[in-house]
């Protein structure tokens, strides 16, 4: 099943279009990450699905129900601009947001001194929070987000403001979650992160979706044919010998070793490549290239901006 | 516990807990006993001894005593030294150096002349004596000048003149109400308290409505919130809980004062207030007759008027229009806070806010002169200032048409409350998602209209 559905989702504000005839699908027990450029309408999609505000078209199903009032329950929001009262203490503070969340006062109460205890921040309990620095925040943030054991997490730029230990520690906690059974959106820049951690993604820009499905999926459809070699040898032989059917994308060089990928072009194979130039040059290795998450990123970013303008 | 009533309760709790609001709620009554029992004690307790110099350059107030070889006060009853001014007299000036270097710390020039050119009379000092002092010397002077005119140019008995003197009191009867004397005046002033109440904390605990919305905005929570509650509840909410710590604080301030004011009148003025055996003595303070009478008759009517106001309809109004003066703008504040980034942008919409409210609270002043000035009537009817006008008609109770007015005036404030709470909701759902920009009033009055 799907945990979370959107179909036909369009929205604009005042002249503005946000969201134009967004469709995306969310499977269950997955991380989704939600991509797109600054202003694409990321933010947007995530408030509709958390009901801040509402669609001018379209349906968001939730576990196969029409969104309703209740199902706030089942999410748990990390919004990238988030804060926290500043002159409360952090105990009370995560209190109350619990209990906005549905947990009753002693329930609330119990699963905040666990997790306390597990991310090791017991003694925070009375300390106000601006006497926390802005990790220490995050961490209260991340924790009253997934308290009440939503069934769908959105997280919007979990990651920011953390150091590389405590990217880790919430990498898992993201990790066991999903294993735990609920679903992740998340929304980042941080195309690392996504590799590590997505299963599906959804793109996002000008508000369009401009890509979707598993990850894998989506990296074979960017990926060519093309390989990375390394080798020893005359380099100028090496190019030399490159006919119309290969394209040298890059080279570098280090004492007498060379890399270079390469793209075949015209239903050329790896075979008929390494035939043109085992003749000139000793090989080292050979590598298929897959492309990053960064590279399908700017191409299908660009891509789409290309097509407009064209 | 519903979700508005955890914002309440939050909202509610932080404020109370606040070391300001402790202090504020102890320290206001203490303060305001303070200056009101401060004032008087200083008046009735100023131990300085003034000497005076009177320069009676005409001899209108002073003759020359052969007994002593002095100038002394022409008539005995006039000029009677006490322990705050002992006075001095001269029939030559002395100049300025003089006088600084001499033992007299105020002086007073009395020129005939002068007198009837109308011009003012040259009063110096060292230091600037008390009001009371100031008044108790000009009125000696101007007792002396009238006694010599009376007695040496009119040659007429003191004792007669003062006799002729006529001193009207008037004794209010309202045709409506014949038969009783009517104190409306003084309940108007009692109403009034009330207004300035109202007024008060409806600014007070305003400005704290907006300050708490734009601290949930700066902080970057308020979308966290939102997306558990909806914005109406958490604006309702706040709303709601700084309204209930402003009802906190006027309870707590109405027990502590009763208190504070028990016991200080009891201990502070207790002995210091002039008792009628001591002012037969003249120990005190010289007060005459007819100001003894006049201040039983104070004492009387300030009894008569609390007895005579309907107090259960008043507290019941004075609670009804606190609560509806609130949430109404309450309501517009929180639409303020929703609409700016900090509380530097507020100016441009607090203006048109606060003048309704300044406005109320000009008119209700206006009434207090004129409690049946139909006027008045427009205020009460205008839901931004009947609740600090309709205080005063409370307080002096109402007859006939009054009675219409009153619930007309109640069903509109109910009605333009839902009115401006629904705007103010329709505004704020925006506005506290709106970071960076800068509103104007168009686009306010859009989003009240726009879809979310």
């Amino acid at each position: 099943m799907n945990a979370l559905e959107i179909k036909n989702v369009s929205k604009s504000f005042s002249g503005h279009q946000a969201l134009h005839d967004i469709s995306l699908e969310v499977p269950e027990q997955t991380i989704f990450g939600l991509l797109g450029p600054n202003g694409a309408g990321k933010t947007t999609l995530i408030r509709i699905v958390n009901q801040i505000i509402r669609p001018d078209s379209g349906e968001v199903n939730l576990f196969g129900e029409c969104l309703k009032p209740d199902h706030v329950f089942d999410i748990g929001y990390l919004p990238e601009e988030r804060g926290l009262y500043k002159k409360m203490k952090v105990g009370e503070q995560a209190m109350y947001l619990a209990q906005l969340k549905g947990l009753s006062a002693s329930e609330a109460r119990k699963k905040l001194t666990n997790w306390f205890e597990r991310f090791d921040i017991a003694p925070w309990w009375n300390k106000k929070v601006e006497e926390l620095s802005k990790g220490m925040a995050q961490k209260i943030q991340f924790i009253t987000t997934v308290l009440h054991e939503p069934k769908l997490l959105i997280l919007d730029e979990p990651f920011s403001g953390f150091d590389p230990i405590n990217v880790e520690i919430i990498t898992q906690e993201i990790l066991r979650l999903r294993d735990n059974g609920a679903t992740i959106i998340l929304s980042t820049h941080n195309m690392s992160s996504v590799e590590e951690l997505c299963d599906h993604i959804g793109l996002i820009n000008n508000s369009r979706l401009v890509l979707s499905g598993p990850l894998d999926e989506v990296r074979n459809q960017f990926a060519r044919e093309s390989y990375k070699l390394t080798f020893k040898g005359n380099i100028i032989a090496f190019t030399n010998a490159l006919w119309t059917n290969y394209e040298l994308i890059t080279k570098s060089s280090n004492d007498d070793i060379h890399s270079c990928e390469i793209n075949l072009l015209n239903g050329a194979r790896l075979n008929d490549l390494l035939n043109t130039v085992l003749p000139v040059i000793e090989i080292v290795e050979v590598k298929p290239i897959i492309p990053s998450m960064h590279d399908i990123f700017i191409e299908a970013v660009e891509g789409t901006q290309k097509h407009e303008e064209a | 516990m519903s979700k508005v009533g955890l914002i309440i309760r939050r909202e509610y709790l932080t404020r109370v807990k606040k070391r300001s609001f402790i202090i504020m709620t102890f320290l206001g009554p203490l303060l305001f006993a303070a200056i009101i029992f401060g004032g008087v004690y200083m008046i009735l307790n100023d131990s300085t001894t003034h000497d005076v110099l009177v320069v009676d350059q005409n001899g209108i107030l002073t003759r020359y005593s052969e007994g002593t070889r002095q100038l002394e006060s022409r008539f005995a009853n006039t000029f009677v030294d006490s322990d705050q001014i002992i006075y001095h007299f001269s029939k030559e000036d002395i100049d300025d150096d003089m006088f600084k270097s001499s033992a007299y710390s105020l002086k007073v020039v009395i020129d005939e002349a002068q007198l009837n050119s109308g011009a003012g009379t040259p009063f110096t000092y060292k230091t600037l004596p008390s009001l009371t002092v100031k008044e108790r010397i000009k009125s000696e002077l101007e007792k002396g000048i009238e006694q010599f005119r009376v007695q040496e140019n009119l040659k007429l008995d003191w004792a007669v003149y003062k006799s002729m003197k006529v001193n009207l009191k008037f004794v209010e009867i309202d045709v409506e109400n014949a038969g009783q004397a009517s104190l409306d005046q003084n309940k108007a002033v009692v109403g009034f308290m009330f207004s300035v109440i109202i007024y008060f904390f409806i600014f007070m605990y305003g400005v704290q409505v907006m300050r708490g919305v734009i601290e949930e905005k700066t902080n970057r929570i308020v979308e966290v919130i939102i997306s558990s509650v909806k914005p109406f509840q958490l604006m309702m909410g706040k709303i709601i809980g700084i309204g209930l710590v402003g009802l906190t604080q006027f309870l707590m301030w109405v027990v502590l004062s009763s208190v504070v004011f028990t016991i200080a009148s009891f201990t502070l003025i207790g002995d210091a207030m002039p008792t009628p055996a001591m002012v037969d003595g003249n120990a005190m303070m010289p007060m005459d007759d007819a100001s003894m009478q006049v201040a039983q008759l104070m004492e009387n009517e300030m009894f008569l008027t609390f007895i005579s106001i309907d107090w259960p309809t008043l507290i019941l109004l004075f609670i009804f229009y606190f609560i509806g003066g609130f949430l109404l703008y309450g309501a517009l504040f929180a639409a303020i806070g929703s609409a700016v980034d900090a509380e530097t942008d507020t100016q441009q919409f607090m203006l048109p806010v606060s003048l309704p409210l300044i406005f109320g609270f000009l008119a209700a002043e206006m009434l207090l002169q004129n409690p049946e000035s139909p006027i008045g009537t427009v205020f009460e009817l205008i839901p931004l200032t009947a609740p600090v006008v309709m205080m005063i008609r409370s307080a002096m109770g109402f007859a006939g048409a009054d009675w219409l007015i009153l619930i007309a005036s109640m069903i509109i404030l109910i009605l333009t409350f839902l009115l401006f709470v629904w705007a103010a909701g329709r505004i704020y759902r925006i506005g506290i998602l709106m970071y960076g920009k800068k509103a104007s009033y168009k686009e306010l009055w859009k989003w009240i209209f726009e879809k979310a």
